[in-house]
């Protein structure tokens, strides 16, 4: 008995050893929170998910609440008790640093930035063979960095450098010198369009730099340096001017001989388009109404162009209740709103949530009212009024032909305004020129001079950067 | 018990008869073992209605005859009775009731006497648990136990959730660590309430951090019973009854909803409803049942020689109050030591096996009951179930329309009676668990102990989904025939959402076992007191596996539904299946207690933890988790002897630290999926799919949370034991809480990521007083009081961390934010002002953009003439600023009568319910009567057109008090020398419940994560009342 019991006692000490013994929590797998994903990405790959971004839903709603309700160029739309969350208030100028319009476009542009700077600090370290040069891919990321710090300094002013700082807000001049940089890098790495091969269609080009540059130049006024520019683009021979206009926007016009960069849309899962973009202003209601109803034509708009005398470009841009589309589809006279947004519409997938609608950002024809507008504050007024005329020219609009430079200039914004009318452009123009205050007035709106020229820097960022100075007047 | 006790000893003594016939006069004194008189004692002939009181010097006299059997009684001693001889005096030394203070306490690997214990310990023994009938101990116990914060959820089969000394983690594991003898569980659920010996709380830090990284969130140890010496013991315990829901509401009828659908669907242009309609269903009325409960256990206990044994069985059945609502547990389990060697070896053996059987069903019912509209039918006339179809061109609630006519929706809610039809979910489960535990005498002094134990667990659910019958039902116009039609392939096949059915089943595994060893050293000499013992551990949980498998179009019969048994192969089966990785935890522990002459104690304790969840630097897995904590029992000194006041009075002080482990993980990512969003584009004439990819958010690497401890308090006794109980300070610091943090908006992160990022602090007192006193014989009673105080503040925050944002309704609109110096994930709103009254108003005030009048009014806080998130403002928290419970019992003869109750205060809880509509969804009789119907009707409630934001409206005062259990027992007098002992009863529980809230219940828990909508009311599982008659009986 007494043996045993020894040995018992015996047995479990040497359990004891052997239980002691700390690799035991190495057994198993330790969780490597660092660890990456095992698969392979090619720089490629990382530029090709910043394309994507401009995909997200927000180019779809928030963008055209910022960019085009709140101008003169259309309203809110969709159902008077609709308020499209803020894009009443928007509509209305009485929008506020908590607007989630603002703070969408405020965010995603910087998350697109952020991506664009992991694929060039990711291509100028990557090891092995690359499909695509890394040259290449860099300057495709600096393309897409400047568009989008370029947006941003539009919208907001003084922003910070994410590459900087993320609390301190970089003055404006260093903005633009930051974006004129990154997109001279683009353009000494870029191909051209013809460069490229037929597959990679869509990508940022030498000429869509150059055109982006323009008018980065413009927006500051170096008016020497963006006829330059411009200039550069039009005698690259690259580019051309459709001579349908309404065919730009069709799908028979994706990346035509005037497109220097869009952002692609296929509409089909999982190659989808813009999300929703064409839904959003899409006609509501009535019969066979297929969308939301957002972003419509303003009577202003209408206005303007019956003014011109330009029914090309109004049909074009305006879709109205009643009328039969090219495409044959008759719109109910019984929609909501009694004009929507023919540039957003898609005739394949009119009302479903992935669209085919590739959104022009930047067209050969802002090129040459580009060069136009910087020649006429040159005092070259007679020059400009080439590139401005080839512009009205194909809408079948007679030749300007005053010399007087306030007479041109009003001329070239008016053209402006009627040429990329519903493309995202005009309350920036209108900023820019100086124009807004009255454009408001005209609209039945207040605009504030010393506040509305800037959006307010979103309120969820001042919550978690409280060094961070807010704009005038918010 | 003890009075049941004596009086079953009293009936015993009938039977000694009486012998001699001379009266006679004796005296003496009553004294304790200090020599100290004992006035008041009471000095009783058994079974004579013959008695005597000492007086104030313990002298007492009384007429006896020879022989008598005399019984002393006094509170708080052991009852002493002694025969009546020929002396003529008698001096009786009673002894301190030892079960008191010489109670053994279990602190985890090893005892402690409840008078050396230097900290806060609640235990709470076998009749306090069983007193209160419920699927888990640990309901029983609500409102018992000062600190710890037990929600009930009255589901069939939930387990409540656990808070001790308020909640130090916002993204961590919440839940306290079990350890059922000595092995470790995450819930015990498994076990019945019945076999539970007792239950004690570790609060504090100095006890809690022996389990050190897991003890964060307090730590329960169960002690399961065991058979005790004598003769065999049969004991039979049966319950039987009925729960109804407690706080019903009254909803609008037919005639009132019709009225606030128009009033709203005026002010936004709508279509009208007509007046008189068809149906006025009650849906709570058709939608709740009166639930069943009915429990029998069994159990044998007693020793042997060398065993000593316990084997107990338990069947628990309940029906739900929805229809088919079903929850079964079997428990069996075997408890049994073997003495061996002289009782230097002893073997101890636990095996609990328990299964159930469950079919669960929505609560999400309870939420649609409380939305659709009463002029839904329960079914239509044709037989399928009623939607919310109108006829908008007659307004007539139906899904008849004539050609040019409009069929549109009441509201976007379903048929709360269908979904609880049409869930069919069968849930078994089986968990067997194990433990075989060795002590060795080495020599008097020194003991070894180990320990084994796994557990398994296996778990099945087989969902099947009408979907045939529910697509159908959607929409009373649908055909048999267009659901053939949908059935016919296509190039893509067909979809699934005309399958006629799907089956699903589910099968998890999930297993863990630890083995431990410790010595332990006991040594006394002179006046010192040596206690210390030494351990390591070794454990593996949290690995399983599960898989999944699913088939459409089986067999619709319940005995014949079989994944390989369909009816047609139109569509591909699903199968998943994935491996939780375990988790390794090696451990070390030591300590060491000594006392001097049990004045003055001090005890330290060291434990060593390595975890395989974290790789913390240089392959260091391991953290140490010390503590240290200080007694003096001042009532042991020499100078308060005799003070004839104070029994005890016991100061002690601990700190400690504590580990959580359960925290969330960060792990770095690349995102590159087809599906995605934003990382894919077309490129191309034919603009193909080009897969991108993007960097996610960077991982940091993270290590459990560290919580600091301090407290200090008192246990004090008075009055002779009268009066008892334990204050004491709390203060807890999670030093290194892990929030989950929002990147800032302008940096390149999309996705939130993990960081430790703040500090909680929870701080509070508590208070357990405790009065007992016996008057006369035939009666005694006692009343308990407790209460907790907790601050909750989250502080130090890391700059740009804060803002983290939760309480999401659904709707787009959230209810709390994190923010430095408020309690963790405080309510975050606009504050309500008032009604808009008129246009007018609106516009020259500051206002929503989509204000109109009869919409509530909110402040405009920093005065700028907007209402945006600049004006939302903090307004408390969900969690109470204090918890109190009220126990009182009384004995009266062969009655017993109990009641307790439970109550918080100082939370505040948000009514989801009336705050959340999308347009069309019924609301309360009360909403309906208070609203605004025009200017001047009423400036405080908005109208039947309204918005949804979140606003302090629809917070409400959470504080509500609950009489738990009103309890009323009578056992019977010996009935046949075959039945030891029984006792009838009948409870009552949750028979009150005292709020001032207007939705169906304030205690609004959730799982308890407070980052999610734990406080708000969306479909919460309303309280019950139950009507309990039971029986136990011992052989």
């Amino acid at each position: 008995m007494k043996f045993i019991y020894k040995t018992l006692l015996f047995s479990l000490f040497t359990g004891l050893v052997f239980i002691s013994c700390d690799d035991f929590v190495e057994e198993v797998d330790i969780v490597d929170p660092v660890a990456e994903d095992g698969e392979d990405y090619q720089p490629v790959d990382f530029v090709n998910g910043v394309y994507g971004m401009h995909t997200e839903f927000s180019y779809a709603f928030s963008y055209l609440g910022i960019t085009d309700m709140i101008s003169d160029n259309s309203d809110k739309g969709s159902s008077p008790t609709d308020s499209g969350t803020d894009k009443r208030a928007l509509d209305e100028l009485n929008f506020t640093s908590s607007s989630v319009s603002v703070t969408a476009m405020w965010t995603i542009w910087y998350k697109t930035i952020g991506r664009a700077s992991q694929t060039i600090e990711i291509a100028n370290t990557f090891e092995g063979q690359t499909a695509v040069p890394g040259a290449r891919v860099i300057g495709e990321a600096k393309f897409l960095r400047a568009l989008n710090y370029f947006w941003l300094v539009r919208s907001f002013g003084a922003i910070p450098i994410q590459e900087i700082s993320l609390v301190e807000r970089a003055p404006v001049e260093e903005v633009y010198e930051y974006i004129e940089q990154d997109l001279l890098d683009a353009i000494d790495a870029l191909p051209l369009k013809s460069e490229y091969a037929n597959t990679e269609l869509g990508r940022a080009t030498k000429g869509a730099a150059q055109g982006l540059l323009a008018k980065v130049y413009l927006y500051q006024e170096k008016w020497q340096e963006a006829a330059d520019m411009a200039n550069t683009v039009i005698t690259s021979n690259q580019y051309s001017l459709d001579p349908n206009y309404a065919n730009v926007w069709r799908v028979t016009g994706e990346n035509g001989p005037g497109s220097l960069f869009e952002i692609q849309a296929r509409g089909e899962i999982p190659q989808h388009g813009v999300q929703q973009y064409s839904q959003v202003q899409g006609a509501r209601g009535g019969d066979n109404g297929w969308g939301w109803g957002f972003n419509t034509p303003s009577q202003n708009l209408e206005d303007a162009f019956n003014e011109a005398g330009d029914d090309i470009r109004r049909d074009a841009t305006i879709i109205f209740a009643g009328e039969t589309l090219f495409d044959g589809r008759v719109v109910d006279a019984g929609v909501e709103n009694p004009r929507y947004s023919e540039k957003a519409y898609s005739s394949a997938n009119a009302g479903q949530s992935d669209g085919d609608k590739n959104i022009r950002v930047l067209r050969y024809a802002e090129v040459l009212l580009i060069r136009a507008e910087a020649l006429n504050e040159l005092g070259q007024s007679s020059a400009a009024l080439t590139p401005l005329n080839l512009v009205r020219t194909r809408v079948e609009l007679p030749a300007i032909t005053a010399t007087d430079q306030a007479e041109v200039r009003q001329a070239i914004w008016t053209e402006r305004r009627l040429e990329l009318a519903m493309e995202h452009d005009r309350w920036f123009d209108l900023v820019r020129t100086g124009q807004a205050e009255a454009a408001m007035a005209a609209d039945g709106k207040t605009f504030i001079t010393g506040k509305h020229e800037l959006f307010p820097i979103p309120n969820n960022q001042l919550v978690q950067t409280p060094e961070m100075v807010q704009n005038p007047g918010y | 018990m003890k009075l049941k006790i004596t009086f079953l000893l009293l009936l015993s003594l009938v039977t000694f008869g009486v012998t001699a016939q001379d009266t006679k006069t004796v005296s003496g004194t009553v004294t304790d073992t200090r020599d100290v008189p004992l006035p008041g004692a009471e000095v009783k002939v058994v079974d004579k209605d013959n008695y005597a009181v000492t007086d104030f010097d313990g002298n007492f006299s009384l007429d006896v005859l020879e022989g008598d059997q005399v019984r002393v009684t006094y509170l708080g001693f052991e009852a002493q009775t002694f025969s009546i001889t020929n002396d003529a005096t008698y001096n009786i030394v009673l002894q301190d009731q030892s079960s008191e203070l010489d109670e053994v306490v279990v602190v985890g690997y090893g005892n402690q006497k409840k008078s050396d214990i230097t900290g806060a310990i609640v235990s709470v023994d076998n009749e306090e648990i069983t007193k209160q009938p419920a699927t888990s101990a640990l309901t029983s116990v609500q409102g018992k136990v000062a600190g710890v914060n037990i929600i009930a959820n009255d589901a069939p089969g939930s387990t409540p959730t656990v808070l001790m000394r308020g909640l130090g983690t916002a993204e961590g594991g919440r839940s306290p660590l079990y350890i059922v003898d000595g092995q470790p569980l995450t819930d015990i659920t498994s076990i019945n309430p019945n076999d539970i010996e007792s239950i004690d709380f570790l609060k504090g830090a100095s006890y809690a951090n022996i389990y050190g990284i897991r003890a964060a969130n307090g730590v329960i140890l169960i002690t399961t019973k065991r058979g005790k010496q004598g003769k065999t013991v049969f004991s039979f315990e049966s319950y039987y009854g009925a729960k109804t829901i407690l706080n019903p509401l009254k909803m609008a009828n037919a005639q009132q909803y019709t009225q606030y659908f128009n009033e709203e669907s005026a002010a936004n242009g709508g279509f009208l409803l007509q007046d008189n309609q068809r149906y006025n269903t009650d849906w709570y009325d058709e939608l709740l049942q009166t639930g069943t409960i009915n429990n029998n256990s069994f159990s044998v206990s007693g020793a042997g020689e060398n065993i000593d044994y316990f084997l107990s069985y338990n069947l628990y059945q309940e029906k739900g109050i929805l229809e088919g609502q079903e929850y079964n547990r079997g428990t069996i389990r075997s408890n049994n030591t073997y003495h061996l060697f002289n009782d230097r070896v002893r073997i101890i053996q636990n095996l609990n096996v328990a299964y159930t059987n469950e079919n669960p069903k929505p609560f999400g019912s309870f939420s649609t009951a409380y939305r659709q509209s009463p002029l839904v039918p329960v079914r239509y006339d044709n037989g399928r179930f009623g939607q919310s179809f109108v006829n908008q061109n007659t307004g007539v609630v139906g899904f008849t329309t004539q050609p040019g006519e409009t069929l549109g929706r009441l509201n976007s809610h379903g048929n709360p009676v269908a979904q609880v039809y049409y869930e069919d979910e069968q849930i078994n489960t089986t968990s067997l668990q194990g433990q075989i535990a060795a002590e060795f005498d080495i020599n008097e002094d020194l003991m070894l102990t180990t320990r084994f134990g796994a557990t398994k667990f296996y778990s099945t659910k087989k969902t099947y989904n009408d979907i045939r019958d529910q697509w159908l039902n959607a929409n009373p116009n649908r055909t048999e025939a267009q659901f053939e039609a949908g059935r016919v392939p296509d190039e893509d096949g067909v979809s699934t959402e005309f399958a006629n059915n799907s089956y699903t089943i589910r099968r998890l595994e999930s297993y863990r076992w630890n083995i431990e060893s410790f010595l332990t050293y006991n040594k006394s000499f002179d006046e010192h007191n040596l206690s210390a013992t030494l351990g390591i551990s070794r454990e593996n949980y949290e690995g399983g596996e599960f898989t999944e498998a699913q088939a459409y179009d089986v067999r619709p019969e319940r005995n014949l539904r079989n994944l390989n048994l369909r009816t047609s192969q139109l569509f591909n089966d699903n199968v998943t299946g994935d491996t939780y990785q375990s988790t390794n935890l090696q451990s070390y522990f030591g300590r060491v207690e000594y006392n001097y002459d049990q004045r003055y104690y001090v005890r330290a304790v060291i434990r060593r933890d390595g975890t395989s969840d974290f790789a913390t630097g240089e392959n260091n897995f391991f953290g140490y988790f010390p503590a240290v904590s200080l007694g003096w029992t001042m009532t042991n000194e020499a100078f308060m002897e005799d003070n004839g006041v104070l029994d005890n009075l016991k100061f002690f002080a601990g700190w400690g630290k504590l580990g959580n482990q359960a925290i969330p993980f960060n792990v770095q990512s690349i995102n590159a999926e087809a599906g995605s969003n934003n990382t894919n584009y077309v490129f191309g004439p034919s603009q193909s799919l080009i897969v991108g990819a993007a960097l996610g958010t960077p991982a940091i690497p993270l290590s459990w949370e560290v919580t600091e401890e301090f407290e200090a308090g008192f246990d004090f006794a008075l009055f002779n034991r009268k009066l008892s109980g334990t204050i004491d300070y709390y203060n807890r610091l999670n030093t290194n809480a892990i929030l989950s943090v929002r990147p800032l908006l302008n940096s390149e992160y999309s996705s939130n990521f993990f960081d430790e990022a703040a500090e909680i602090s929870n701080s509070g007192f508590e208070f357990l007083v405790n009065w007992r006193d016996q008057i006369g014989s035939d009666f005694s009673y006692n009343i308990g009081v407790n209460l907790s105080t907790n601050k909750n503040r989250v502080q130090n925050v890391k700059p740009a961390y804060d803002g983290a944002i939760g309480g999401d309704l659904g709707n787009g609109r959230i209810t709390k934010r994190l923010a430095e110096g408020q309690p963790i994930f405080a309510w975050w709103m606009y504050e309500a002002d008032g009604v808009w009254q008129t246009q007018e108003e609106i516009e020259s005030n500051p206002s929503l953009v989509s204000a109109a009048p009869g919409h509530l009014r909110y402040k405009d806080q920093n005065g700028d003439g907007l209402i945006d998130d600049r004006d939302k403002k903090y307004f408390g928290s969900y969690i109470p600023t204090y918890n109190y419970g009220i126990n009182i019992g009384a004995n009266y003869k062969n009655f017993d009568l109990s009641v307790s109750g439970f109550g918080v205060g100082g939370n505040k809880v948000y009514n989801g319910l009336y705050n959340t509509r999308l347009g069309g969804e019924n609301i309360s009789e009360e909403i309906f009567n208070k609203r605004w119907t025009g200017p001047g009707s009423t400036n405080v409630n908005p109208g039947a057109d309204r918005d949804v934001e979140a606003s302090s409206y629809y917070l409400e005062d959470g504080s509500y008090f609950r009489i738990n259990n009103i309890t009323v027992g009578y056992t019977l007098p010996e009935i046949s020398s075959f039945i030891n002992s029984a006792r009838v009863y009948v409870t009552l529980q949750n028979p009150f419940m005292f709020t001032d809230y207007s939705g169906f219940t304030p205690e609004l828990n959730q799982d308890g994560d407070p980052t999610t909508t734990t406080g708000v009311e969306l479909s919460a599982y309303p309280n019950t009342r139950s009507f309990i008659v039971g029986a136990n009986f011992k052989l």
